[in-house]
């Protein structure tokens, strides 16, 4: 990343306490872009967020705004709005008050005002319903006026603290592409939490997936998906199945050694840093060809070979719950297998993931289930 | 024996006990306040108005005026409590300030006595600080006094009302407004008290009714006219057994309570539905 973002992270730590929950955090937020960042609860995201609005005060590194420092600078000097999870509305003012508070801080005219809150309200579908209380709105309704209050001051960059996680799945969809269409129309910076991947996904330009209070990975959405850089990532991007395996590197060839798991195969580097030794598979169940015992490999790819211990239908393709080895795995199929048959499971090359098991940390800790990465829905 | 009569006799001691200790004896009054020399007339109204009319405006003052600034007091403690930056300063004055809540009213007068008067520790330590000399020192034991020992002993009382309800707010809406650019003071007044009114609106009401029934502190601290309607109340019984006046001064103070008290069950009205 380049060092002259529009707002800039440079080695932000924060702690609570004795604990550490946000280590050398170095990012760069380039002008309109927006950003998400993604990671399941506790990894630290909401606190970098609160970090960047001024609620927090990192005890170490610097966060700027167009090259000017800000890290000191009170919640109230900063410039930023921030959607919060709540939405936060305050329950004594009516929704034209609430929409309207940021710019009568501000010392905006009142017929000024009004002519904004009346623009907002009607940007966002809330026409009509200026003088109502926020108890007497929807949830959906509460949204967009949280939505609405934070963008009529006009804000250069627009926080979102899981915003839509309390909206109802199907709002959610639609709020989505309408927070996105809209970021792109007013050209605001946006950064929005997430803990939803397929959200971050679809709304972000890019993707920052925290781990621990560090940045486990940032890129587009085709990246992040496509080409996890670790094992951490991949699973959190949906590919859960993990398979432990031996493999050889050749040249720019890595040999998948068969073993319990099944015949292995050989797929290209294509420009990752693999070594000989342990390597963690991971693949997502979409990923895998569910095919009889004996069907043969028509592409570059691994073949594993497991027995169906249970199948059902999620809706699209059947779900086969597949024992390979002393683990079991999710694969797809466009026909359903009966439990107990023994099947092939084919992933192709450039859907399945491999990296080298770090020394010291086994893949398979005794005692937990082989998916010990919880991904919320 | 039914059961309804069973009832019935479970809750004659309690009902018994409110009817002859408290609803009569507030009858008997009442109708004594109507009633000079066994015959019914506004005689003891006459009277009253005639040589309390000060006193009445007085309390009503005083009450008041010391209303208002336990509110002000509350707020300010309130909110320095929720949105004080110094944890250590926050949790000091966390500590300090419900003391004197646990401190009867005539022990107020008493510390207030030795607190406020011309020579009193508060004069003597502004003497020795050089910031007067003792001959501009003055007493303050008239009604500054009586208002400095109710906002002091009342104060904490709202205080801890007004805190709680202001700890239990949704905190997003303080960040919210931060957020937009609103300075500490404004969140205080625009976006904190609204929402904690309610709260604060009854904390004064029951202080306001307190400070309506106190006696010692104005005994001890104003000792001069006008003075309190309490005062007076245990004036015209002691000194002059004239339970006709008395009884209408308590009828006059009854109703000034009941004013406020009338917003009070609207409030918890209105709560209910």
């Amino acid at each position: 990343m380049s060092g002259d973002g529009f707002l800039q992270l440079r080695g932000v730590a924060s702690r609570y306490g004795q604990t550490r929950v946000l280590k050398d955090i170095d990012l760069s937020i380039g002008k309109g872009e927006f950003v998400a960042l993604l990671g399941s609860s506790g990894c630290g995201k909401t606190t970098l967020l609160r970090v960047i609005a001024g609620f927090i005060e990192p005890s170490d590194g610097q966060v700027a705004v167009n090259g000017r420092d800000i890290t000191r600078h009170q919640p109230d000097k900063r410039g930023m709005a921030l959607v919060f999870q709540s939405y936060a509305l305050w329950p004594h003012m009516t929704v034209a008050q609430n929409i309207g508070y940021g710019l009568r801080l501000r010392g905006v005219a009142r017929d000024e005002i009004a002519r904004r809150v009346s623009e907002m309200a009607e940007l966002l579908g809330l026409s009509g319903l200026e003088e109502r209380k926020p108890a007497n709105l929807s949830g959906g309704q509460r949204q967009r006026v949280a939505l609405g209050r934070a963008l009529a001051i006009d804000p250069e960059i627009l926080l979102l603290d899981e915003p839509l996680s309390n909206l109802d799945a199907r709002i959610r969809l639609s709020v989505r592409h309408e927070l996105r269409a809209l970021q792109k129309r007013l050209g605001i910076t946006a950064v929005h939490v997430t803990h939803d991947r397929e959200e971050a996904m679809v709304m972000a330009d890019r993707i920052v997936i925290l781990d621990g209070g560090r940045i486990a990975q940032q890129g587009s959405p085709e990246e992040v998906y496509n080409r996890p850089a670790s094992s951490f990532v991949a699973a959190f991007m949906g590919a859960e199945n993990l398979l432990e395996l031996d493999g050889v590197r050749d040249g720019e060839t890595f040999v998948l050694q068969p073993g319990s798991a099944g015949e292995g195969g050989s797929v290209p580097v294509a420009g990752r840093a693999l070594e000989s030794g342990a390597v963690e598979a991971r693949f997502r169940p979409e990923a895998a060809r569910l095919t009889d015992i004996d069907t043969p490999a028509t592409e570059p790819g691994a073949r594993f070979f497991g027995e169906v211990m249970a199948v059902s239908y999620p809706g699209g393709h059947w779900r086969h719950a597949v024992k390979v080895g002393d683990r079991e795995i999710m694969a797809d199929a466009d026909r359903a297998f009966p439990p107990g048959q023994p099947v092939t499971v084919f992933v192709p090359a450039e859907t399945l993931f491999l990296f080298n098991t770090p020394s010291g940390d086994p893949v398979s800790r005794p005692g937990l289930p082989s998916e010990t990465v919880k991904i919320p829905a | 024996m039914s059961r309804r009569l069973l009832g019935l006799l479970l809750v004659l001691p309690a009902l018994a006990v409110i009817a002859l200790l408290f609803i009569l004896p507030l009858i008997m009054s009442a109708v004594g306040a109507f009633q000079v020399d066994g015959a019914f007339g506004w005689g003891n109204f006459v009277k009253t108005f005639d040589l309390y009319t000060k006193d009445i405006i007085f309390t009503v003052v005083i009450v008041s005026l010391s209303t208002v600034l336990i509110g002000l007091a509350s707020i300010a403690i309130g909110g320095y409590l929720t949105l004080g930056n110094n944890p250590v300063a926050v949790s000091i004055l966390r500590f300090l300030y419900r003391w004197p809540m646990f401190i009867p009213f005539i022990v107020v007068g008493q510390l207030m006595r030795t607190f406020l008067a011309k020579n009193g520790m508060m004069n003597n330590a502004a003497v020795s600080l050089g910031l007067m000399t003792p001959m501009e020192t003055m007493s303050f034991l008239d009604w500054r006094g009586i208002v400095f020992a109710f906002v002091w002993k009342q104060t904490p009382f709202v205080a801890l009302l007004v805190a709680g309800a202001m700890a239990s707010l949704n905190r997003d809406t303080i960040e919210a407004a931060r957020n937009l650019g609103a300075s500490k003071l404004r969140v205080l007044f625009e976006i904190i008290v609204p929402q904690v009114a309610v709260t604060l609106t009854v904390g004064l009401i029951l202080s306001f009714v307190t400070m309506m029934s106190v006696l010692s502190v104005p005994l001890m601290i104003n000792a001069q006219s006008p003075t309190m309607l309490t005062a007076d109340i245990a004036f015209r019984v002691n000194a002059y057994g004239d339970y006709g006046v008395a009884n209408a001064l308590g009828l006059i103070s009854l109703v000034l309570a009941s004013s406020v008290a009338w917003i009070y069950l609207r409030i918890s009205l209105k709560e209910r539905t």
